[in-house]
């Protein structure tokens, strides 16, 4: 399916891949054979999750320089954990393969059923990465912090494990716990080194996400306790069969969880707070990461794992994307702030990955990983770059900038091609990912042509949006009269080369993507096939079994025939 | 009944740990008598090291065989045996962060420590009394001592009102227990011991009467007076207030955990036939526990207030475990409380310390203290997070078992209340966290801006650094590295006869 709808986005991966593999094979090493032809995991996921963390731990006791020993000590952390992210998966991991791999599973409290179980799939091996590289560059971005930087950056490599463990944890008490450990850094990160409201964005936030996670609790133990066997992990849970009013609860208690995180409409309220005040290096995670982690988690467990409550959800979902994307244009364009505009941005960006979500098809998920790994790096260079901005003129005000562009071209050149990027500018790796999104749920024979019409059609009004808010942002910061009252640091001038490194390292995977999407698209796309095919497989099922339901009748039934049509075909074709 | 019968009868060997806490409490008596003032120097050392043996002898006392002694008086099984680890382990740290606090008082630490210790025997001996008689004798010696250690600084009008309120309505509690008790005499045709009265109750047919029921009705308001469960919390606060800290540190651990072992022993083994009412009552104390006290932390202007309305709070979610009634809910409890230990005493190590450096308990005194002290503020950050269940700390294994359990025995809707305070009490927690690390130097209260320098070197303060960071490291790393502790609150559990009858009559029925 996707090959014969768009040829660009793949190609032969496999070749590549059999060259690398027998190159490392021929050097006759036992250990990586054995790790090359899928034996178990030597602990490498584990000392990647854990290194930064353990790192930390040395940050009170390094003999410092007014924070400069503690800044290279946690940028070679970060750098080191990225270099092994990518040797672990370049040795280890199998793109064609869409099951877990790398897997490491360990008792760790036999008592409740916690195991230390930790995994990567398609959908974790992009998001690792991300979080790997991000991290990483918020760490160099934060190289002017001066007040308590022991603080920041043992802060930062906490964080940096939470993150990563949420991506790869395969024990959802585990994933609930990596969860909740990021909360206290990102609490402290904000309240500490943020803006003028930080104090009551930092508590919004903690309030938010902590009450939001609960339900992930509540949920996990619902799931876990149901039937037999009381067992918390992914795989297990997912195969097991719940009664539809349970899973429906569970799904909607899960929903609203990564609602809060991703965020959904309601939901979103902290996230323009928390991302404006923030500092540059906590908004590039926030914006870049952490908003994943709620996306990463709908499809890990709502789509993947309770496919017969998505199939009654999914409707609801594809609408909560459109109002994001419309809301959050339009209240994006109300902002005065330079970051809360970026930050309503995020949202309406999020909602392409919510119809990614709900379309059914392989190539609407796909799309959805794929905006999510795009945004995290858009998002991450605008909000650098604000900071950038920050740093020189110490507003974020947009009428009080202005005419920045002739003492900062660098920086305005870099911020041109970010917003470019971030508004779908054919090329970047947006259009690519909003692409993807539309086309899947064009394609999507699950709902009627109705209601697809009514969501492409809003949707892209959504892409209409974009380029107004975020060219006029262009305009008023960079173009027009120098206003009075600002003044740049004379000391600091345009972009330094540390901030164009930065920068750049973002860019570079953006056009990348943009131009050859199957960079990002080969290391998922097996698995987020399987899903939607998993998820494909529930849908005339439930849609026959129930068709009186929620949305199912007016939406499904009328695809049953198609879908089951195009369900076999698949089946023939294999 | 010859002299060896009764001495197999009477099995004294099983509170040879009792033994070693009451020769120590002879020892620090009669040490202060003779050697003076001047033995203060070494007399905590001894005590703690007399509770450390105690606590070691109850090591060997672990899976004993011939538990019942005292002619059934006294059960040595494994839920006392935890129980009464935790009691003195509570009180040999409370005697560590007690020596400067009392010494800067200008009252004498030898009195403080003998009252202590037989506080503490009191709670080790509730923690296994088997019968009704002991089990007064015990709770009043447990209650009498408080009474007297919470009157301490007698020079201190707080630390006098605070001991005139506990004594009034802890005589009260008390006379309530006690006419309780003497209903459950009656209605078991004179029994005092507790699966006797079980027995004597189901023989006498009284099990569904109204007489039970009151008997149950005032024992557990004795019980709820110990664990301060709202509504009979009300002591709490202004106690936890106006006595001494290290004392409040004793009440809030060791007194708590001698309530939830009488709890545990006297609801399951003399309350079999009205379990249905107990847990009732219990999930109302424990609804109402877990909403005043978590929404009521939020408005305290004062640390110890806060910490009273915290623990209010974290009994609580401690009777979720109760309320469950099952294997792992039992164990949870221990386990919680196990953790509790730890956590708690911590936070109260550095509210003495801060308390003595500056003289305020003031939440707002705190901020700024990042700049002034990074250890007491990472080690009251770390403890006061671990309090609100934050990963990867101790507290989080701690609640995480607790709800597990409770919605294994499908009490959902506790749970979800758990949850649901859980998340107004991360707020109180961090608020003071915020005031520590967050506020900048200009912002820093008047009390941290004169704060001394930090020396370690004073008298008395040895033992405070060397408590600060055991409990730092064990609320740090009893959540990460919990299988042992997880394993000994089970085994504590299972391997507790009276807690298993639906394992010994299977045995018996084969």
């Amino acid at each position: 399916m996707l090959n014969s709808q768009l040829p660009w986005l793949t190609s032969s991966w496999k070749v590549s891949y059999a060259l690398t593999g027998s190159a490392v094979l021929s050097r006759g090493n036992p250990a990586l054979e054995a790790a090359l032809t899928g034996g178990p995991g030597f602990g490498e996921l584990s000392a990647i999750i854990l290194l930064p963390l353990i790192a930390s731990l040395a940050i009170p006791v390094l003999p410092d320089n007014r924070g400069r020993t503690v800044r290279w000590y946690a940028l070679g952390v970060g750098l080191a954990d990225l270099c092994l992210m990518v040797f672990a998966f370049w040795q280890q991991y199998d793109l064609q393969n869409s099951a877990f791999q790398l897997v490491e599973s360990y008792p760790w409290v036999p008592q409740l059923g916690l195991n230390w179980s930790v995994a990567v799939d398609g959908l974790s091996l992009p998001l690792v990465l991300l979080t790997g590289l991000l991290n990483t560059l918020a760490i160099l971005a934060a190289w002017r912090v001066t007040h308590k930087p022991r603080l920041f950056y043992f802060l930062m490599l906490v964080m940096y494990t939470a993150q990563l463990g949420v991506f790869v944890a395969q024990d959802i008490l585990l994933f609930f716990l990596m969860w909740e450990i990021e909360l206290v850094p990102v609490y402290l990160l904000i309240s500490i080194w943020g803006g003028q409201k930080r104090l009551y964005a930092a508590t919004k936030f903690i309030i938010y996400t902590a009450a939001g996670s609960v339900f992930i609790l509540v949920a996990a133990l619902a799931m876990a306790f149901y039937g037999d066997t009381v067992t918390f992990d992914i795989t297990a849970l997912g195969l097991k069969q719940y009664p539809l009013v349970l899973e429906l609860l569970v799904y909607a208690g899960f929903l609203i969880a990564f609602g809060v995180k991703l965020p959904i409409f309601p939901l979103h309220t902290w996230l323009p707070d928390a991302h404006s005040e923030a500092s540059a290096p906590v908004s590039m995670i926030l914006a870049g990461v952490l908003l994943k982690m709620g996306g990463y988690g709908l499809i890990r467990i709502n789509v993947d794992m309770l496919s017969n409550a998505h199939v009654y959800f999914a409707p609801v979902i594809a609408i909560l994307g459109v109002v994001n994307i419309i809301y959050g244009a339009l209240a994006a364009f109300a902002q005065d702030n330079l970051k809360r505009r970026l930050a309503y941005s995020s949202i309406a960006h999020m909602g392409f990955v919510l119809i990614g979500i709900a379309s059914f098809t392989d190539l609407g998920i796909s799309g959805a990983v794929l905006q999510m790994v795009s945004h995290g790096l858009i998002a991450a260079s605008l909000f650098f770059l604000s900071g950038v901005a920050y740093e020189r003129t110490h507003t974020l005000v947009m009428e009080k900038m202005g005419g920045l562009a002739q003492t900062m071209p660098k920086a305005f050149a870099l911020f041109t091609a970010a917003a470019m990027a971030s508004l779908a500018l054919p090329g970047m790796s947006g259009f690519v990912g909003e692409l993807t999104v539309f086309l899947g749920i064009a394609t999507s024979d699950a709902y009627s042509s109705s209601f697809k019409f009514v969501v492409v059609m809003l949707a892209a009004i959504g892409v209409i949006l974009t380029p107004i808010y975020l060219l006029s942002m262009l305009r008023q910061v960079f173009y027009g009269e120098d206003n009075s009252g600002i003044i740049i640091e004379e000391y600091l001038g345009d972009a330094r080369p540390r901030e164009i490194l930065i920068t750049l390292c973002l860019l570079v995977p953006i056009v990348g993507i943009g131009l050859y999407p199957k960079l990002a698209t080969q290391t998922y796309d097996v698995k987020t096939e399987a899903v939607a095919t998993h998820v494909r497989h529930v849908l005339p099922v439930i849609a026959k079994q129930q068709p009186s339901t929620l949305y199912a009748r007016t939406l499904i039934a009328p695809a049953v025939a198609s879908s089951n049509a195009s369900e076999s075909n698949a089946i023939s074709t294999r | 009944m010859d002299f060896a019968n009764l001495a197999a009868q009477l099995n004294a060997g099983t509170i040879l740990p009792e033994g070693i806490v009451i020769t120590t409490l002879m020892v620090v008596l009669v040490g202060d008598l003779i050697v003076g003032r001047s033995a203060s120097r070494w007399l905590p050392y001894a005590a703690i090291a007399g509770l450390l043996s105690a606590t070691a002898a109850l090591y060997f006392q672990w899976d004993n065989v011939s538990p019942i002694s005292f002619l059934g008086a006294f059960n040595s099984d494994d839920l006392s045996i935890v129980f009464r680890g935790i009691i003195a382990l509570s009180a040999a740290v409370t005697i560590l962060m007690s020596i400067r606090y009392v010494e800067q008082s200008g009252t004498a630490l030898a009195e403080f420590i003998a009252i202590l210790l037989s506080a503490t025997l009191g709670g080790m001996f509730l923690s296994g009394a088997n019968e009704l008689v002991m089990i007064f004798i015990s709770l009043e010696t447990l209650s009498i001592s408080s009474y007297l250690l919470t009157g301490y600084t007698k020079r201190d009008p707080r630390s006098n009102e605070a001991a005139l309120k506990y004594l009034l309505i802890g005589a009260s509690s008390t006379a309530v227990f006690l006419y309780g008790v003497s209903l459950l005499y009656g209605l078991s045709g004179g029994k005092t011991q507790l699966d006797a009265i079980a027995a004597g109750i189901a023989n006498n047919s009284a099990g569904q009467s109204l007489g039970l029921v009151i008997a149950l009705v005032f024992a557990i308001a004795g019980i709820a007076f110990k664990i301060s469960a709202a509504p009979f919390h009300q002591w709490t606060p202004d106690v936890y207030e106006g006595s001494p800290t290290p004392v409040v540190a004793f009440l809030s651990v060791g007194s708590k955990a001698a309530g939830f072992a009488l709890a545990i022993r006297l609801l399951t083994t003399a309350f079999p036939l009205v379990t249905e009412e107990w847990r009732f009552v219990f999930t109302a104390l424990a609804v109402l526990s877990m909403v005043l006290g978590n929404v009521v932390a939020l408005a305290q202007s004062s640390m110890k207030r806060m910490l009273a309305y915290s623990s209010i709070a974290q009994a609580g979610f401690i009777m979720i475990g109760l309320i469950a009634g099952t294997d792992a809910g039992y164990a949870s409890m221990v386990f919680y409380l196990l953790v509790y230990l730890f956590m708690n005493l911590g936070g109260f190590i550095c509210v003495i310390l801060f308390s003595l450096r500056t003289g305020t308990d003031q939440i707002s005194e705190y901020s700024g203290l990042y700049q002034k002290d990074p250890l007491l503020t990472l080690c009251l950050s770390i403890c006061l997070l671990s309090l609100g269940g934050i990963p990867p700390l101790a507290g989080f294994f701690g609640k995480i078992y607790l709800f597990w359990a409770g919605w294994q025995a499908e009490q959902y809707g506790l749970v979800l209340l758990g949850l649901i305070t859980t998340v107004i009490s991360i707020y109180y927690y961090i608020r003071v966290v915020r005031m520590m690390v967050v506020k900048e130097p200009q912002e820093m209260s008047a009390a941290v801006k004169n704060y001394p320098e930090i020396s370690w070197n004073l008298p008395g303060m040895r033992p405070l650094q060397v408590g600060l960071v055991l409990t730092l490291v064990a609320t740090s790393l009893a959540g990460i590295l919990s299988n042992p502790l997880f394993t000994l609150a089970n085994n504590s559990i299972v391997r507790t006869p009276m807690l298993q009858p639906a394992v010994v009559s299977r045995e018996v029925g084969q």
